[in-house]
């Protein structure tokens, strides 16, 4: 075990400075203005050391990790010898270091007198940056162009002066600016809580310790990191999945493939293999595959290691240049959270072979982005952005989770009532869906649906979904979850719509989509009898499906299982069917079987 | 004879149980809490301190009481079989939650089980719109059928919650009438009365849980009745509520929502009475046991409560963000920061070399180290021990004995070897890691409010609390700390200050400067009435009724509410405007800005609070009978006070020492709990009878 100088001095230290970044992540939570930021949480603080290195992250969404070392790297080099005290630097360009457009970073170099000591960063999801459709998160977009403001590394204030040009052209280019200047604001007050803290760390250590005990911190998190992996096997594992298409090249799939090494105290993650960048906007920058990547191998390592640089050095991250997980201009990627989420279900995918009994089933795939905007009659703006996610895949040892954020995005859902009173807008339905959730031992999530019934005269729909030819896979003998579905009207006309969409609605348009069943672990002939009864009673499974997919026959009178006719049930099924899969099986079948639809 | 009034706070482990009589005399006892029948200990302490004291039951003229009965039932759920209806297409509200995981990276984590299986939340065809338009029409029939076979699935109580019933609560009250009925005994309740505020999730997880404990606490505090009134103690019983006033036995039993925190609240209703009587407005109140620590605000006199928290949430700091980890009640409680340390805490060294402390702990049983009863990690209290802090021999009270020797032996092995440090300094570093995981707690309820502890005293007790207070105090720059009498029983003793006390809210959700200021009074004044008459049900006269109104706002498209007093009187527009001002105020104090006067503020509740106002003070200034003697022999012990000053000589006194004034380095060892005084700081017994505390 290495030694620390002053072991005490340093947790002392180590406390502190992760207490910083969670108190900026708390004020932005708290001041914020937008229901995107304020209920999904797409936001992160972090400290870094002068170069920009990371020391502490603050609570925050595993898609930005790695991300702010990314866009710190460009402001620090293209103002090196120009980063005075008072500067706070602003940018969303991803290809000047940022992520998607409406992901706003802004940064606070921190001073003692005229040395740079560090650097207070936050990330904040805005509800809107302009562009073509209200949302600034089309699907549908094929240029960054189309995806509204794009700002290159500049400053917002220079030696404290405001740099008003900034802040207007960001006003006039936004549609609520109030919100977006409101969030902005927050981001400040978070900076200045960092400040203001930071300085009472300098008076209490002094700057020459802070600064060692910065890099200790590192340091500290990098033993950690390679403490844990070294006790997970070596070699090679490689994964792939499929993304249903990008919404422009309809029907055209578009692979993910994965290829995880570990040696000794290190790994390395390698996309390549994956698709080329595509037309549609769910193009990665290498930032937010470093991210997931990451995030995905964090989840089998131990919870106590802190987020900063020093599990990065642990862990290298490969992607191919232009290509989908590593994106070059013009690629738009608005909507690249759906690839963010899949590089994790696809680096679950890898990480199961690598640790059989320590990862679960593919997930719903990430959260389906619903917005819907426009004008009302007395031309007054309004954006209703969504975003829902809710099941896990089984995992080796539990069901999977159901009606929970997925693990890469942390989010909240807003208030039924609220969004009734701020929304031209109703929820129709907000339940769970029964028989889609993948079977097995331990079964994937069930998914829910969403009923959105629109109430002013027109609106644009925009709705980003996946999951909907290429299932979530289920994991050795357990089965796929059933396929995401969008709808229109579904108690009248019922008219299926694809998995991406952008569309005009027109007044009492009542949309569905309902997520994706997540994966099952194990066989399901295996399941406990008495959760499938629970399941049964509980009208999550209906009682064909206990005795299709599970081999379980109840009596829904008495509400117990048939033991005698279940065994017999099961034995049928056993001879019926292939031997289990040994290995991972998401590849049977990947394909939404026609009929199912 | 003086007539007494009684507190009794139960706990996990000890029933703690206070008398306190007219002229100051005091009784105190702490007596093994009897799991399972909780009113027997209560009935049964009383009696023997009545035998040894001489007293009588008729000499008691209310007993007030703080429990943990319903917090257990949900921990443990072992609540009632509850039933929930809801509007068609909101089934799984309850189970859904906010999707929100209180964990990042945790594949273990599971979510909490809903309190009522999905079987048994059934829905029916209605709706109500936001405006309080009924949309589609509430079915009798179809009512009748669902409460039927939720009678059919042997409910003990049913939990009803409508989508928009805040707006209008004509469904919810049609559906109330249908289960009385058809079953006219069964407990039941509907979101309308349990809490009329918008938000979905928040009000059916809070009328759940209150349907949910209602059979169980009806239960224990009918029990605890008859127990009391077959001691011949007739006196009227009151209960403590999360938001730390009291309520009679019988509302409790209708709103047991409301009681759920009712354990650690007495503290802080004691905490904040003498800092008032003490002229210390702003204090921080910090309490420390054996596992976990708590820490609260009390401003201006007045404590600060939180509009909601989850209950079984564990330890808060770190996860205030990512919340999601208990059951959500959306009742008024006194804000508590909590965090996972205590005298039991484990101090352990991480793969990266550093170390930590807890969250483990090794609890009571079996306990730190040095108590010999078969405890392996070294904890806390050991490291207590080892630095010279804590009386080497036994527990003060002298009940158990502690053998130091093995804390040393330990200590020497797991943790200072390892890290190649002297034992003293090792265990001195223990003592100021835990300080700096305690410290999240303080911040959290003060700088991450935008509120500087250094301009507030901080109020020690717990049976820990006046170990750590000093080492908390100049960790946060505070000068003054105040360690009241009874430390360790501060939670009963603190029951004996607090008021009667009723809350009632109503959903307003609308533009603050669009209202009406006749709708304005006609809310306010509806709450008022309630307010007035439960008053008066109670037995309290209209001129000792105290009424004050505050209001919940945030800027349009915010969803953080703050919480400002309301004007008095009739609204006019001038009212109106202040209102909004004093919001503006609060929001810039609070997070450092305020949005230009363009942007519109939000409105979301109205809220009001009913108080009584006893005739009497209810705590007289001189308390006889404290524990405070001289120690029995004064002496001198080897304390280490950290690699600057080393191990110095400290006195170990009583509380009745300090009647002059001293200068530290003292120990203060009492029946219940041993104060520490560093050195320099200088330390007076006041004529409450606290330790006050000044840091140089």
């Amino acid at each position: 075990m290495a030694k620390i100088a002053d072991p005490i001095e340093f947790e002392l230290f180590k406390n502190a400075i992760f207490a910083i970044a969670d108190e900026m992540a708390v004020t932005i939570c708290r001041t914020t203005y937008s229901g995107v930021l304020r209920d999904n949480m797409d936001f992160s603080t972090a400290l870094a050391d002068e170069n920009g290195k990371i020391v502490a992250q603050g609570l925050t969404l595993p898609g930005h990790l790695g991300s702010i070392p990314a866009a710190l790297a460009v402001v620090v080099e293209r103002f090196a010898g120009d980063i005075n005290p008072g500067d706070m630097f602003i940018l969303n360009d991803p290809f000047d270091g940022g992520m998607h457009l409406p992901d706003i970073f802004i940064f606070q170099p921190l001073f003692v007198g005229e040395r740079r000591i560090g650097f207070a960063a936050t990330i904040s999801h805005h509800s809107d940056v302009g562009g073509r459709v209200p949302g600034s998160n089309a699907s549908d977009s094929t240029e960054i162009y189309q995806e509204g403001l794009r700002i290159p590394p500049l400053k917002l204030f220079d030696r404290g002066k405001r740099n008003e040009t900034m802040w207007s052209l960001i006003e006039k280019n936004v549609r609520i600016p109030i919100q977006v200047l409101g969030d902005l604001r927050a981001q400040l007050a978070a900076c200045h809580i960092a400040e203001t803290q930071f300085a009472e760390l300098l008076a209490r250590y002094g700057v020459d310790k802070v600064a060692v005990y910065m890099q200790e911190v590192i340091d500290y998190a990098e033993r950690l990191t390679r403490a844990a992996v070294s006790e997970l096997p070596d070699g090679e594992w490689s994964f792939e999945d499929w993304i249903d298409d990008d919404g422009i090249d309809l029907g055209k799939p578009i692979r993910l493939f994965v290829t995880i090494t570990k040696s000794g105290d290190s790994m390395t993650v390698d996309w390549t293999g994956s698709a080329p960048q595509v037309k549609g906007a769910i193009n990665s920058t290498l930032s937010f595959t470093v991210a997931h990547s990451v995030g995905a191998i964090r989840c089998v390592l131990p919870l106590n290691i802190p987020s900063n640089e020093g599990v990065f050095r642990v862990i290298k991250v490969i992607a191919p240049h232009a290509s989908i997980t590593n994106m070059v201009l013009p690629a738009a990627c608005a909507a690249r959270g759906l690839t963010g989420f899949r590089m994790g279900d696809c680096m679950f995918g890898a990480l199961a072979m690598m640790l059989p009994d320590r990862v679960c089933a593919a997930s719903d795939g990430g959260n389906t982005g619903v917005s819907i905007g426009g004008y009302d009659d007395d031309r007054k703006p309004y954006i209703y952005v969504d975003f829902s996610c809710g099941t896990h895949g089984g995992r080796p040892w539990a069901d999977g989770l159901q009606g929970n954020s997925n693990m890469f995005a942390n989010m909240a859902s807003q208030s039924v009532e609220v969004i009734e009173t701020e929304q031209p807008m109703q929820i129709l339905s907000y339940e769970f869906v029964p028989d889609r959730a993948g079977p097995g031992e331990f079964r994937g999530g069930a998914p829910f649906r969403r009923d959105y019934r629109f109430l002013e005269r027109e609106a644009v729909l925009q709705v980003r979904s996946d999951r909907r030819e290429f299932r979530p896979y289920g994991l050795y003998g357990g089965y796929p979850g059933k396929p995401s579905a969008n709808s229109l009207n579904p108690e009248t006309e019922n008219r299926s719509l694809e998995s991406k969409i952008t569309m005009n609605i027109g007044y009492d348009t009542v949309f569905r989509h309902e997520l994706a069943g997540g994966g099952g672990w194990g066989d399901p002939l295996a399941r406990d009898v008495n959760k499938v009864l629970t399941d049964v009673r509980n009208e999550l499974v209906s009682p064909a499906a206990a005795f299709a997919d599970y081999g379980v026959v109840v009596d829904t009178a008495r509400w117990t299982v048939d033991m005698a006719a279940t065994e017999a049930q099961r034995a049928a099924l056993r001879r019926r069917r292939p031997a289990v899969p040994a290995k991972v099986m998401w590849q049977e079948p990947p394909l939404v079987d026609a009929a199912e639809g | 004879m003086a007539n007494f009034r009684v507190g009794a706070d139960i706990g996990g482990t000890f029933t703690d149980l206070v008398l306190l009589g007219e002229d100051g005399t005091l009784y105190t006892k702490k007596v093994s809490s009897t799991v399972g029948e909780y009113e027997v200990a209560i009935a049964d302490g009383l009696s023997s301190i009545f035998e040894a004291a001489g007293l009588t039951a008729d000499q008691i003229d209310e007993v007030l009481h703080g429990t943990t009965v319903a917090s257990n039932a949900i921990l443990e759920h072992k609540g009632a079989r509850t039933g929930l209806i809801t509007t068609k297409g909101f089934r799984d509200v309850l189970e859904i939650r906010t999707l929100r995981m209180p964990r990042l990276y945790d594949l273990h984590w599971e979510k909490p089980p809903p309190l009522v299986e999905r079987y048994l939340r059934l829905d029916v065809n209605e709706r109500i719109n936001h405006r309080g338009e009924i949309e589609t029409a509430l079915d009798l029939d179809e009512v009748e059928r669902v409460v039927k076979r939720l009678l059919a699935e042997q409910v003990e109580t049913i939990a009803v919650c409508l989508i928009n019933s805040y707006a209008n609560d004509e469904h919810e009250r049609a559906i109330k009438a249908v289960i009385e009925r058809l079953a006219p005994d069964l407990l039941h309740c509907i979101s309308a009365d349990v809490l009329p505020e918008i938000s979905e999730y928040q009000r059916t997880s809070t009328t759940v849980i209150n349907a949910y404990v209602m059979p169980i606490v009806s239960h224990y505090l009918q029990q605890l009745s008859a127990r009391l009134k077959a001691a011949e103690i007739n006196a009227p019983l009151l209960l403590m509520q999360s938001n730390g006033g009291l309520i009679n036995a019988g509302v409790a039993e209708r709103k047991p929502a409301n009681i759920i925190e009712s354990g650690p609240a007495g503290g802080v209703v004691g905490a904040q009475a003498l800092a008032r009587k003490l002229d210390l407005p702003d204090v921080i109140t910090f309490d420390m046991g054996g596992t976990t620590a708590k820490a609260s605000l009390v401003e201006n006199g007045e404590f600060t409560r939180s509009l909601d928290y989850q209950v079984g949430g564990g330890i808060m700091i770190g996860s205030r963000l990512t919340s999601g980890a208990g059951y959500h009640l959306k009742v008024p409680a006194i804000d508590l920061a909590e965090v996972g340390a205590g005298g039991g805490s484990v101090v352990w060294i991480d793969a990266g070399g550093s170390m930590q402390i807890g969250p483990q702990s090794a609890g009571a049983v079996p306990g730190p180290v040095c108590y010999g009863q078969g405890g392996v990690d070294p904890t806390v209290t050991d490291a207590n021990v080892i630095l010279g802090y804590l009386n080497p021999k036994f527990l003060v009270g002298g009940e158990l004995e502690l053998q130091a020797k093995k804390s040393h032996e330990v200590f020497q092995e797991s943790i200072a070897g390892p890290l190649d440090l002297e034992l003293a300094h090792a265990a001195y570093g223990a003592h100021q890691i835990v300080i700096s995981n305690m410290i999240r707690a303080i911040r959290a309820i003060s700088s991450e409010r935008g509120r500087d502890p250094r301009d507030y005293a901080l109020f020690a007790f717990g049976g820990n609390g006046p170990l750590f207070a000093a080492g908390m105090a100049k960790a946060l720059n505070m000068r003054r700390i105040v360690v009241p009498p009874f430390p360790g029983l501060f939670s009963s003793f603190g029951l004996l200050y607090a008021d009667v006390e009723h809350h009632y809210s109503r959903s307003m959700m609308q533009v603050l400067r669009d209202a009406e200021p006749g709708a304005l009074n006609e809310i306010w004044g509806k709450l008022e009435q309630e307010a007035r008459a439960q008053l008066a049900a109670d037995g309290f006269r209209p001129e000792q009724v105290e009424i004050r109104r505050t209001a919940n706002m945030h800027y349009k498209g915010q969803i953080f509410e703050l919480t400002v007093p309301a004007p008095d009187g009739d609204f006019n527009p001038e009212k109106v405007a202040l209102l909004e001002e004093r919001f503006g105020q609060e929001h810039e104090r609070t997070y450092g800005h305020r949005a230009g006067p363009e942007e519109p503020v939000m409105l979301v509740n109205a809220q009001l609070i009913g108080r009584a106002i006893p005739d009497h003070p209810p705590v007289p200034d001189r308390l006889k009978g404290m524990d405070v003697r001289a120690a029995a022999e004064n002496s001198l012990r080897q304390a280490y006070f950290g690699p600057d000053l080393g191990w110095l000589e400290a006195a170990v006194l009583g509380r009745a020492d300090l009647a002059e004034g001293r200068v530290g380095p003292l120990i203060i060892e009492e029946y219940d709990a041993t104060c520490l005084v560093p050195p320099g700081a200088k330390a007076r017994q006041d004529d409450f009878g606290n330790i006050v505390i000044e840091l140089p």
